[in-house]
């Protein structure tokens, strides 16, 4: 890499023993405070120019995560699915992909999922039938993904354009199939509902689980939610003690090399995007197969579904570095700001969408402050390396001198 | 037949879109900084323009030329100005360029919705009322029989990309800056082996693909829909992108590239009834400017060429 050769030895590193993990971990917290101060010192001056009080409008966004009624269960649910999607983006990315596609993937998957909860019940008894529909979610995921995979390995069309429009693509599909095969048969004579799908037999839903923890079903906290934190440990698996991970690490680190390795990119590249595809599968399962204390009913595809999750989780996968436990971690403190939207214009004179700006400003500081955070390590790295060739250098011959290049 | 007209119409003016925000990709990539946050960089000219000529031409009663060309000049400006956030984190501090794309599309949305709160008081669409530029026929050209609706009650906007396609032309070709302009984004390490300073080019590049990307999302809100909604971008920006390619990033190419991307958009608006597409699924129609885009980047992908540094860091000196 270029880095390296520019890169001037780091002056007083020395021969310090700090493990490697032990560094990267520092600089990647120290990157991710810098970032946060930046983001909040930010908003604190489009809160002033607004004539609100910084504490008090971070504050309440801080209260409503956190000590008020169900706030904890409010922000868990709604980290459920962008865990799963920040996953689904963090896989692909590990080979070096950019999977723009988690949008359209899970918005198909939907469908599959409520066609396989709304026909397979008499196939699968009692509680098989959530599990077949969530099969059929990751499978959809899955088949959707496949198509700019193969478009990937085959042509070599980028997949960020591919992935966007195979996303517009899947808009129509929803709709297409909420006005055929799964359209509503069972409304009541003469009385005009929205578009939808029936609704999911019993069995097909996901059983609440914040009631287990006093918390009411509003905010419809399920057992997603351990299932989304278990295939994150399934994903650290993948990447860090599969042969898979590591191959996905090489050809994202370098193609040419990995492949002058006897790696078969292709495949490596397939592979990643099924995996992708299937997480992604799963992100609107929260939305479909989770009881909706609103209506009382829940377990249906309605057409004005919950869209953007997969964007979204392309911004939690950043700010987790893509690391499956920083994303459990990240999607959750995403989840918190948001649900200080609901809060601001009760509270405080500032708009809903300030919370969107603090995000914006909070990403974009993140990504620059860890890839600076990244190339010092590797600089600190590399400088440790060429002083202990000098010093090799040095012992045997005492003469060699400007190598170091 | 006149049906057929309305579609080129149609086509025109997606066209003008298209062309315009896939010059700005040109600049960019001809620079070396692959720009993917087209998308939100017209964002966020869609809701500037959209407020410029509201506020200049209805609020401030500038009257019609003067509003909606404001409204355009903001844009551009907003638009190049959003852009420098993408020239400071892939030129300055080298950060990966898709991934600093995809972070101008996610906060351009965002951004879009706060301004649209502070503008006009709510989060996902402007005022009624804002003005646009009077419309024009095309002499001669309008006057042809059945045909001739391709050609009438167009926004005069229209033009501009025929203005601007040989100057365009001229000056990466022609002049000194837009040589060097194009050898940063061929081979940065010999453009400073002749003296001339990369990073400045590169962030010229961004700012300009900035410009054009928000001149035209501009051109979509203020000449077009006459009003500003969320989300009324859909995906052009990256059409923008699929055309550039298609293109070869060449600026005369890219007017045919542009055509093609705009026709297809105007299938499922103007040719719904027609014979054989009358009998597709309605949804499935409404697909066709995504599938002919993903069939001719598939197609075409390995027949072109990119610029050979395009997407790379330089890591020379910056100066």
């Amino acid at each position: 890499m270029a880095i390296t050769a520019t890169a001037p030895p780091a002056a007083g590193t020395g021969l310090k023993t700090r493990p490697e993990w032990l560094e990267s971990a520092i600089g990647q917290g120290l990157a991710l405070v810098l970032a946060l101060v930046i983001a909040l010192g930010l908003g604190s001056i489009i809160i002033l120019l607004y004539g609100e009080n910084p504490l008090d409008v971070y504050g309440s966004i801080l209260r409503a995560s956190t000590t008020d009624k169900d706030g904890p269960a409010w922000v868990l649910s709604a980290a459920t699915p962008l865990i799963f999607s920040a996953l689904a983006v963090s896989v692909c990315f590990k080979g070096g992909l950019f999977n723009i596609g988690v949008e359209g993937q899970y918005l198909v998957a939907m469908v599959t999922a409520a066609w396989a909860a709304l026909h397979l019940g008499g196939l699968l008894p009692g509680p098989l039938l959530m599990w077949g529909v969530l099969l059929f979610g990751m499978l959809g995921g899955m088949a959707y993904a496949a198509v700019p995979g193969a478009l990937k390995v085959k042509t070599g069309a980028h997949e960020v354009v591919t992935t966007i429009m195979m996303n517009g693509i899947a808009i129509s599909l929803v709709a297409w199939a909420l006005n055929n095969s799964l359209r509503y048969t069972n409304a009541p004579v003469g009385q005009n509902v929205d578009l939808r799908t029936n609704i999911f037999p019993a069995n097909a839903k996901v059983p609440d689980l914040g009631h287990l923890f006093g918390y009411g079903p509003a905010p419809r906290l399920s057992w997603l939610f351990p299932l989304a934190v278990f295939a994150a440990a399934i994903v650290w698996f993948i990447v860090k003690r599969m042969r898979l991970g590591y191959e996905a690490r090489a050809v994202g680190a370098s193609a040419g090399s990995a492949q002058a390795g006897g790696i078969g990119i292709g495949s490596v590249q397939m592979k990643l995007f099924l995996i992708s595809g299937a997480l992604a599968g799963l992100v609107g399962m929260q939305q479909i197969l989770v009881n909706n204390a609103s209506t009382s009913t829940g377990g249906y595809l309605p057409q004005n579904y919950e869209a953007t999750l997969g964007f979204t989780g392309i911004a939690v996968a950043f700010l987790g570095q893509n690391n499956p436990i920083g994303i459990v971690f990240a999607a959750i403190f995403w989840a918190s700001l948001s649900r200080g939207e609901s809060i601001l214009p009760i509270e405080t004179d500032m708009p809903r969408e300030f919370v969107i700006i603090l995000q914006g400003i909070l990403i974009m500081s993140v990504v620059i402050t860890y890839t600076l955070a990244k190339r010092r390590l590797e600089r600190r790295q590399t400088g440790r390396v060429l002083a202990e060739e000098e010093i090799v250098a040095a012992q045997s011959a005492p003469a060699l001198e400007g190598t170091t290049t | 037949m006149s049906k057929l007209g309305f579609a080129i119409s149609i086509a025109f003016t997606y066209f003008t879109i298209i062309y315009l925000t896939g010059l700005g990709g040109l600049f960019s990539e001809r620079s070396g900084i692959v720009n993917i946050g087209l998308e939100g960089l017209m964002i966020i000219g869609t809701v500037t323009g959209s407020f410029g000529a509201y506020y200049f031409g209805a609020k401030l009663g500038w009257g019609v030329p003067a509003g909606p060309l404001m409204g355009l000049l903001l844009g551009l400006a907003c638009g190049a100005a959003f852009a420098s956030i993408h020239a400071l984190a892939t030129v300055t501090f080298k950060i990966d360029h898709i991934v600093s794309g995809v972070v101008i599309n996610l906060v351009a949305v965002g951004l879009a919705r706060f301004l649209s709160t502070v503008f006009f008081g709510q989060a996902t669409q402007s005022d009624p009322g804002q003005p646009h530029l009077h419309v024009i026929s095309i002499p001669l050209l309008s006057s042809i029989p059945a045909f001739g609706r391709a050609f009438q009650g167009l926004s005069p906007f229209v033009l501009f990309p025929f203005l601007v396609v040989f100057p365009v032309w001229w000056i990466l070709n022609r002049t000194r800056w837009g040589l060097r302009l194009r050898s940063a984004g061929e081979n940065p390490e010999a453009t400073r082996s002749l003296g001339v300073a990369v990073a400045p080019l590169r962030w010229e590049g961004v700012l300009i693909s900035g410009a054009f990307a928000g001149l035209a999302g501009a051109f979509l809100s203020v000449e077009i829909v006459n009003n500003w909604r969320e989300g009324q971008t859909l995906g052009l920006g990256f059409i923008a992108l699929a055309a550039l390619i298609l293109s070869n990033w060449n600026p005369i190419r890219l007017m045919g590239a542009a055509f093609l991307f705009g026709f297809a958009q105007a299938i499922p608006l103007a040719l719904r009834d027609w014979p054989v597409i009358r009998s597709i699924p309605e949804q499935f129609v409404n697909m066709t400017p995504y599938v002919v885009t993903i069939v001719v980047l598939a197609g075409f992908i390995g027949k072109v060429r990119p610029p050979a540094a395009a997407g790379k860091a330089y890591e020379g000196t910056t100066t």
